[in-house]
């Protein structure tokens, strides 16, 4: 039952058959068989998915979809605000992006372009429940407890490495957020069950202390610790009565745990090895330290690792006010990480099975609140006539287009989809992508058939909605 | 699988599902019979020019409408239809259908009442024209039918209550006045199941305390019940817990059945919707309500017809935005009014007719229309369908909402017929839960599917009228539950493979609930015990008294005086999140019943536990390096092993301690030890 070898790599797999027996207790989700049969699984074109989540909103004309530059004037009319940075070239003829992504400019030919991402008609814009419908591809409220993307995969694909948590969650954490219980709705397994959930890192520097001993504890400390335990188990008497499944589920899981922790694969969490200079290229923030510590995962065998922003309500990508300013602060966090991690997982040979992935819940406008044909209240005042930089800037919610970047992992390269108007509303006017069509595409990719499902209180419960989802060709390399 | 009762069983596999959508369709066309079926007549309704959905369309017909007398082991007309080639050979009156000719097609023929006295079905309602067209398109289009699937009725249980006369007590069984010790042994004899005898007193008190107060028993407690020589100790004490005349213990029980009853009625401090105003605690109603042991039939109307104190439940979560029609407040009241309190799923019923069972989107939205203010527009798939369907009970025989009525008034109506006496299936439910509490799994599973087959319909039924009959009060079907032999039974490990193949041999092995862990933490290392000044080092725990147990008599035993604030009562912790504590966005009857790999990873590392243990730590050892000396060690180790576990260590245990805490023990050394013993299963699983 327990192995002390740390190079013995085993097994998050392993568990699998924990929850199995879990199952038999009663509540799990099982597979259906005709998912076996039927939704025969695609070739998977990549093994491991980076979700970069621009948390908040992205507006796309300050980003990756620049429109006709319209400076700063004292006077000027809101409705006239277009882009508010010069737009740049970029290593792709016909790709421009705006101004303060030169980075991710030079290695736009690695991967392709979304510009007509278009979110749901939620109504009142909360952020929280179009993230919802981001990660598990329904709209909330839903009947059952949806899983997030990172779960079904972690479910379906299982992990990579079996030393590595298969759904890695880094960047978002909860304390003292005021929409936390929103996000939490989320960020779980839901009916796939805990085993399944985000391993939660919440800061990226702090990334190793979940994979190693409590604070303040020696490893010597924490070695004892351990090895009296086991000791301690074959001591009890209980030990002697039957063997059950509660207590092998049990004793694998503390198994499993510390694999996790004595693992040469738990230095992956360890920003602290990285070479200076490879450290100070990422160095822009939680989110840049965020993609190092992506690329050390992927390194080592990770299977779903998401890298948010943060999103915290009026911060971020929230941009209500000065919407300008923080725009360009804001790329400047992820310009140089994500160009780096493109990169690095090329230069090691590993983006041909990595999949990343940039998205945002949804847009924003200057002056539009959801979307020209499904317009909802405004949460923001923006004066008609700008005479203060605090007003310049895409202050509002739209949700009609916004952009995608996909690098690797069989994503078609150079490509640019979708087209959006050149004047405000800048809505999408060709090739409009919805969410349940994207997640079909990464599921394809990931070798997930966007009809895969389980079956949860006797009925099907899909990865995509109801099944629904189409993986777009022209994405696939 | 335990879980879900198939309602179209596999010939060949027993894990396929029931549903399939859009299959890629099998067509095995082609295959001619002769027909003696008459030729088309103007009365039989068009076949449907679309291609049919077998599972979508098909099925739920012949499920609804044939598979009753025509399936499953019955063949009324000598006609059984479980699979297609048993509709295509037919009965008595030759084949029943004629693949790709529906106009010569017996099947089609009858639906269609040509023969006015051979009306198919020959009970419930007819075909309408458009189910019929459904049919002939299927015949048409060569009779699809997914291989190895055979039909079957969906289950339906009688609403009913049925009374259940007790079978005389076998000669040689114990002699006890639980009734449910007669209804059990004629189960086990006819299963050929030989069972042990109970439990010793020590699993025994484990289990009560845990059960039915959340709280494990201190050793003392233990100790006193072994002493007690009466021959109904046991039953003493499960009284004694649930004795609401006490403070201390109607509070304790309370505070345990919030957890069961804030997952079932999605109640919490926190969590999605609050953020907006768009839900609403019923914590202080829910609280009074479990201390006063408000009879169930009460406390279903105040939940279902509620006061200002106890409607977030049936406000349910209201977003904000929009939502999806199935997802609109009074939808939600309706889902979860009949989940909880039915054992109903009216999630499918509330999009569109349901394909597992016989419920309608009519019937959800007539439920539904009781809990708005006007009637809503009934949605197929959240596309409106230009029908409103008036207020009405699922079930009208047990009475009547008058649609005119305003709402408060159709609440009141509801909530009358759903706890008339006439309906079984409120009681049969609430008892099912409990039983599935105290003893692993219920009677029947899963236990919001109660049209399913319960593995003993004596019990259940006995144990729903008897609640009833005493005046709906719950602790009394608990005392019942937990003072019958069949609880006292040795648990099991392994549940059986199947469903189908379930036999009730003991309850099985249980993992403390979140909050049940965090309690027994807090109550074996932070929480005051007995004698106060009994800290290690100083006067330890004598031998032959351990933990001052000498002091404490029967009657001062359960002693809830030292409990300390208990998880049940704070805020969803990163601990008792990765234990399972839900976010209670959606109705939860079940946690996760076995441990995985993150949650075990929190509790090897995660700060919360580590915090509370450094605190415990510091309590057990009040002056660091004060326990110098081996026998002192000693004391200190069986202290902990007498307040974590409630029993003394064996002389290898106090071996492998002593290398923890360290002569002299340190801080840090009773913190791991601490740990390692909450981390047995003999602390984590109540066997």
């Amino acid at each position: 039952m327990f192995n002390h070898n740390p190079a013995t790599r085993r097994d998050f797999l392993k568990t699998a058959s924990a929850a199995t027996l879990a199952a038999l207790a009663g509540s799990a989700p099982r597979l259906a068989a005709a998912a076996a049969k039927i939704d025969q699984a695609p070739a998977a074109k990549a093994d491991t998915l980076i979700v970069l989540w621009m948390g908040g909103g992205m507006a796309h004309t300050e980003t990756f979809d620049p429109k006709r530059y319209v400076e700063f004037k004292k006077g000027m009319k809101a409705h006239d605000v277009l882009s508010t940075f010069p737009s740049i070239p970029t290593v792709v003829d016909q790709i421009k992006f705006s101004q303060g992504l030169e980075n991710v400019a030079k290695v736009m030919d690695r991967g392709l372009l979304i510009r007509t991402q278009q979110g749901a008609n939620l109504g009142k814009i909360l952020h929280s429940r179009h993230q919802f419908h981001w990660h598990t591809g329904y709209e909330p409220p839903v009947t059952v407890a949806a899983p997030h993307l990172g779960a079904w995969i972690a479910r379906v694909r299982g992990p990579n490495n079996p030393a590595i948590p298969a759904f890695i969650d880094v960047n978002q954490p909860y304390e003292g957020n005021g929409e936390a219980e929103e996000l939490k709705a989320f960020q779980t397994a839901g009916f796939l069950g805990s085993e399944f959930g985000p391993f939660r890192v919440p800061r990226p520097d702090q990334a190793v202390a979940t994979v190693r001993p409590p604070a303040g504890m020696s490893v010597e400390r924490f070695r004892r610790r351990q090895e009296a335990y086991q000791k301690l188990v074959l001591a009890s008497p209980a030990v002697q009565q039957a063997s059950d499944f509660q207590r092998e589920s049990l004793l694998r899981s503390i198994d499993n745990t510390n694999r996790l922790l004595n693992s040469p694969a738990a230095k992956a969490f360890d920003l602290s090895l990285e070479p200076k200079e490879v450290y100070d290229r990422y160095n822009t923030g939680h989110f840049g330290r965020g993609c190092l510590l992506a690329r050390r995962l992927t390194e080592a065998g990770a299977r779903y690792i998401e890298v948010s922003t943060e999103y915290v309500p009026f911060l971020g990508w929230d941009t209500h006010d000065n919407g300008h300013t923080r725009a360009a602060d804001m790329k400047r966090q992820i310009d140089a990480p994500i160009a780096q991690l493109v990169l690095d997982l090329e230069q090691r040979g590993l983006l041909n099975r990595t999949l990343i992935v940039l998205a945002s819940e949804f847009s924003r406008d200057v002056l539009m609140e959801g979307k020209p044909e499904a317009k909802v209240e405004d949460q923001v005042s923006q004066p008609a006539v700008i005479n203060e930089l605090k007003y310049f800037g895409m202050h509002r919610h739209f949700t009609s287009a916004g952009c995608v970047l996909m690098f690797g992992g069989g994503a078609q390269r150079g490509l640019l989809y979708g087209r959006t108007a050149e004047e405000r509303p800048c809505t999408a006017i060709e090739n409009p992508v919805s969410i349940t069509d994207l997640h079909a595409t990464i599921y394809q990719l990931m070798g997930i058939s966007p009809r895969y499902h389980l079956e949860i209180e006797q009925r099907p419960f899909y990865v995509t909605k109801d099944g629904k989802g189409q993986p777009i060709k022209a994405l696939m390399a | 699988m335990l879980h879900t009762k198939p309602k179209l069983k596999s010939g060949t596999e027993a894990q396929l599902p029931r549903l399939r959508f859009g299959l890629v369709t099998i067509l095995l066309g082609g295959l001619f019979l002769a027909s003696n079926a008459c030729a088309e007549s103007p009365r039989i309704p068009p076949a449907a020019t679309r291609q049919v959905d077998f599972h979508r369309e098909v099925l739920p017909l012949l499920a609804r409408h044939c598979a009753r007398c025509h399936s499953s082991g019955k063949h009324e007309g000598e006609l059984a239809i479980d699979s297609r080639q048993k509709l295509l050979a037919g009965g008595g009156s030759g084949p029943a259908v004629v693949v790709g000719h529906s106009d010569k097609s017996l099947l089609i023929e009858l639906v269609s009442g040509g023969d006015p006295d051979r009306i198919m079905p020959s009970e419930g309602r007819r075909l309408t024209a458009e189910e019929i067209g459904i049919l002939r398109a299927w015949i048409d289009q060569g009779v699809v039918w997914e291989n190895g699937l055979a039909l079957s009725a969906y289950p339906t249980a009688r609403w009913e209550p049925r009374s259940v006369e007790l079978p005389p007590a076998a000669a040689a069984a114990p002699v006890t006045d639980n009734p449910l010790d007669r209804l059990l042994p004629p189960y086990l004899a006819k299963q050929g199941v030989k069972v042990d005898g109970v439990v010793s007193n020590r699993v025994y008190a484990r289990r009560v305390y845990e059960d039915l107060v959340g709280l494990p028993p201190r050793a003392a407690d233990i100790e006193a019940l072994e002493k007690d020589t009466r021959p109904d100790k046991r039953t003493l004490l499960v009284r004694r817990l649930l004795d609401n005349g006490q403070q201390n213990a109607r509070q304790q029980y309370a505070i345990h059945w919030l957890t069961f009853w804030n997952d079932a009625l999605r109640n919490d401090n926190r969590g999605p919707g609050y953020i907006d105003g768009g839900r609403k605690q019923i914590s202080v109603w829910l609280r009074q309500s479990l201390e006063q042991n408000k009879p169930y039939d009460q406390f279903v109307r105040e939940l279902i017809a509620p006061s200002p104190a106890s409607e977030g439940f049936v406000k349910g979560i209201v977003w904000r935005g929009v939502v999806n029609a199935s997802q609109k407040p009074e939808m939600q009241a309706a889902q979860n009014v009949s989940q909880v309190f039915l054992g109903i799923n009216l999630k499918c019923a509330s999009c569109h007719d349901s394909f597992v069972s016989e419920w309608k989107l009519d019937d959800a939205y007539g439920l539904a229309g009781v809990f708005a203010n006007a009637p809503p527009e009934v949605h197929r798939c959240d596309s409106p369908v230009n029908r409103v369907i008036e207020p009405r009970f699922l079930y009208s025989k047990l009475g009547k909402v008058d649609p005119k009525a305003p709402l408060a008034e159709r609440r009141k109506q509801l909530a009358a017929a759903l706890t008339s006496k006439e309906d079984g299936r409120l009681a049969r439910t609430i008892v099912n839960r409990l039983w599935a509490r105290l003893l692993g799994r219920g009677l029947i599973e899963p236990v919001d599917a109660m049209d399913n087959p319960p593995w003993n319909a004596d019990i259940l039924d006995y144990l729903a009228t008897d609640l009833v009959e005493h005046g709906y009060d719950l602790k009394h079907t608990l005392e019942l539950i937990a003072t019958s032999r069949a609880y006292q039974l040795p648990s099991v490990g392994a549940p059986s493979a199947t469903e189908k193949d379930y036999v009730f041999r003991g309850p099985l092995v249980k993992r403390l609930a979140a909050e049940q862990f965090i309690d027994a933490v807090s109550a074996a290392i932070l929480w005051k015990t007995d004698p106060p000044n009994a800290t290690a080092g100083q006067s330890g725990a004598s031998a032959g008294s351990p933990n001052g147990a000498s002091s404490n008599s029967v009657e001062t035993s359960p002693d809830f005086s030292k409990v300390g604030p208990r998880a049940a009562l704070a805020d969803a912790d990163n601990l008792a999140r990765a234990l399972g504590r839900p976010s209670r966005e959606q109705v939860v009857t079940s946690r996760e019943p076995a441990a995985t790999t993150l949650q075990v990873l929190e509790l090897t590392n995660g700060t919360t536990l580590d915090n509370l243990l450094k605190r415990g730590a510091e309590q057990l050892v009040p002056k660091p390096a004060a326990v110098t000396d081996q026998t002192a060690v000693n004391q200190l180790i069986e202290q902990i092993y007498l307040r974590t576990l409630a029993r003394r260590p064996l002389p290898n245990e106090i071996e492998i301690a002593r290398g923890l805490t360290g002569t002299p023990a340190t801080r840090e050394g009773v913190q791991d030890l601490v740990w390692s013993l909450i981390m047995l299963p003999e602390f984590q699983l109540v066997q």
